[in-house]
């Protein structure tokens, strides 16, 4: 095994899987940040690009790019650790490349054909062919049936390399949670004239996905990850999973009814989504206590410092977007001024940046520190300052981005919702607005510092351990 | 069923609310060092910081006019914020306790 060289021999089959995924998944983080920056110019100069790259299009590429590159990054980590977990190889191997070479043909083609075609009249074939014309799951009805085929596949593939193996806490919650992935997609998948009842199921995806299956995802990877990096005892960290998918489910799956004061469902969603959204936070501050018993107690060190710092940024960027800057606004009584405005997208950019791109950096370093065959990746690694400058441009550009999106968001509830009533003329007078239009603006540039600290992230995953020559350390078990 | 936050009560929520999770983390930190440095001050600094949680329910609760059902909801997040970090110390210290006799 050469150290500091990348090579597919240091790797198993389901890691060289995996690589592609991180691949597939570092191509489509570029293209949403570039269409977010595209979307951003469009606020500050809406005839830039008009007819030839609309803003419905590139908030929509923006978005759903970052969702599919999400779930390539979380899909990867799954191929990463699934032969280790399970003691075995990968189960279906070939099946398992074949649905990554479909889903990214697949995930080509549909972006193409946003691009091609952006306007035209909504019809039962360009449903299937061509926009769904459902916010953030625009992916035409044949697409929808390929991601679902795709992810039965890997759903086979990771299942049945448990089954062949040995299971453990990690991989059964793991594997529930896949069923949940896949089956709450369907919800999506059908069409329903009424409005209210549309938006209904609508919701199930983006919020189960987003606030049930995909945190259940994201407790079993950075479980793994604990393991591996900080030599954590499985026992203890399987046990927190367990603690910690019941608390976010207990909460996160009624808290659901956040979403649906708004759209035409009975009133009693006012109690359950307020009953249930004020309790949403209480887990993430309670874990608090956990990380400071943890750190408290055991002395660890640790194999991976890239890695470690992005799931340092995990906590933290959870904490702050989901709890914080969702609290601010989820009750009915203020939420009914917020919703669907630029507040909304405050929260949305520091959530998902917090909550699962960090955790996805994290697994990018993981994948790459093996790749180089377990080179070295703990203090005094050469060219640390570019991931350290990395890190910090990401999370200061997001927050940046983060607090100008606040601003814009607190003036357009104010002046489009509580003082203009929501009509169509104070949308446009609230936009015109100073502190909108400041907001606005300072959002973009924050973005540029985003955009900077991506590329340094992308110029240190190609190069970090190269020539290194030095072993990983081992991570050491938890002293007690 | 409510009754909406009041035009210039807006911010005052929206503050009341960041700081409520604010103050529940801080109160979360301190409760969770003073079982771990066995330091009176810093359980003094907890419930100090459940204080000021507590406060900020109150503003968030009268700016949202929080009446009837609503005051269920602060009064049940209150609690929650109260014993939610004294049972995850509870469970930390049983796990940890478990996994070393084994």
């Amino acid at each position: 095994m050469s150290i500091g060289t990348l090579s597919f021999s240091h790797l198993t089959t389901g890691q060289q899987l995996a690589i592609k995924y991180y691949s597939v998944a570092v191509i489509l983080f570029a293209a949403q940040v570039l269409f977010g920056l595209l979307a951003g110019l469009q606020y500050l100069r809406p005839d830039f690009l008009y007819e030839v790259l609309d803003f419905s299009v590139n908030r929509m590429v923006h978005v759903n790019a970052m969702v599919v590159w999400m779930l390539y990054g979380f899909m990867g980590a799954i191929f990463w650790l699934v032969e280790e977990e399970a003691g075995v190889e990968l189960v279906g191997a070939k099946l398992a490349n074949l649905g990554f070479w479909v889903l990214t043909a697949a995930v080509t083609v549909v972006v193409l054909v946003y691009l091609f075609v952006q306007i035209g009249p909504g019809t039962m074939e360009s449903l299937w062919f061509i926009n769904e014309g459902r916010e953030y799951i625009e992916a035409p009805r044949w697409a929808d049936i390929g991601i679902v085929i795709c992810l039965l596949i890997f759903f086979y593939n990771i299942s049945a390399t448990f089954m062949k193996g040995k299971w453990s806490g990690i991989s059964g919650v793991l594997v529930l949670d896949l069923v949940a992935v896949a089956g709450l997609y369907l919800a999506g998948m059908f069409y329903i004239t009424n409005t209210s009842v549309e938006q209904y199921w609508w919701w199930w995806v983006i919020h189960m996905w987003v606030e049930a299956t995909w945190e259940v995802l994201v407790g079993c990877i950075m479980a793994w990850g604990l393991i591996k990096t900080l030599g954590a005892s499985r026992k203890i960290v399987t046990t927190w999973l367990y603690i910690e998918v019941a608390l976010m489910l207990g909460s996160g799956i009624l808290g659901l009814g956040h979403h649906y004061f708004w759209i035409g469902t009975p009133e009693y969603w006012f109690t359950v989504g307020g009953f249930f959204s004020a309790l949403e936070p209480v887990p993430l501050v309670a874990m608090v206590v956990h990380a400071v018993y943890d750190s408290g107690v055991h002395r660890f060190k640790n194999s991976n410092h890239p890695a470690l710092a992005w799931f340092i940024a995990h906590a933290f960027g959870n904490f702050f977007g989901a709890g914080v800057f969702g609290f601010m606004h989820t009750l009915p009584q203020i939420n009914l001024y917020t919703h669907g405005s630029q507040w909304s997208s405050s929260h949305g950019h520091l959530a998902f940046f917090g909550a699962y791109a960090t955790i996805n950096i994290a697994m990018f370093y993981m994948g790459i520190q093996k790749w180089r065959g377990d080179v070295y990746m703990s203090a005094n690694i050469a060219h640390s300052w570019r991931w350290k400058w990395a890190l910090s441009l990401l999370c200061l550009g997001m927050t940046g981005m983060t607090i100008a999106l606040l601003i814009s968001g607190y003036e357009q509830s104010f002046i489009e919702r509580a003082l203009g009533g929501a009509t169509w003329a104070a949308y446009f007078e609230a936009q015109q607005t100073a502190w909108y239009v400041q907001g606005m603006v300072w959002r973009q540039i924050w973005g540029y510092v985003f955009a900077s600290g991506l590329v340094l992230l992308i110029w240190d995953l190609l190069t970090i351990g190269k020539g290194d020559t030095r072993p990983m350390l081992l991570p050491e078990p938890a002293e007690h | 069923m409510f009754e909406p936050v009041g035009v210039n009560d807006m911010m005052v929520a929206a503050m009341a609310g960041a700081m409520i999770v604010m103050f529940g983390a801080a109160y979360a930190f301190a409760f969770a060092l003073s079982k771990l440095n066995k330091k009176r001050w810093l359980a003094f600094a907890a419930y100090g910081c459940f204080a000021g949680l507590t406060v900020n329910v109150l503003i968030l609760a009268k700016s949202l006019n929080m009446n009837g059902f609503w005051t269920i909801v602060a009064i049940t997040m209150l609690v929650g914020y109260l014993l939610a970090p004294q049972a995850i110390w509870k469970l930390s210290v049983g796990t940890h306790e478990s996994s070393d006799s084994k």
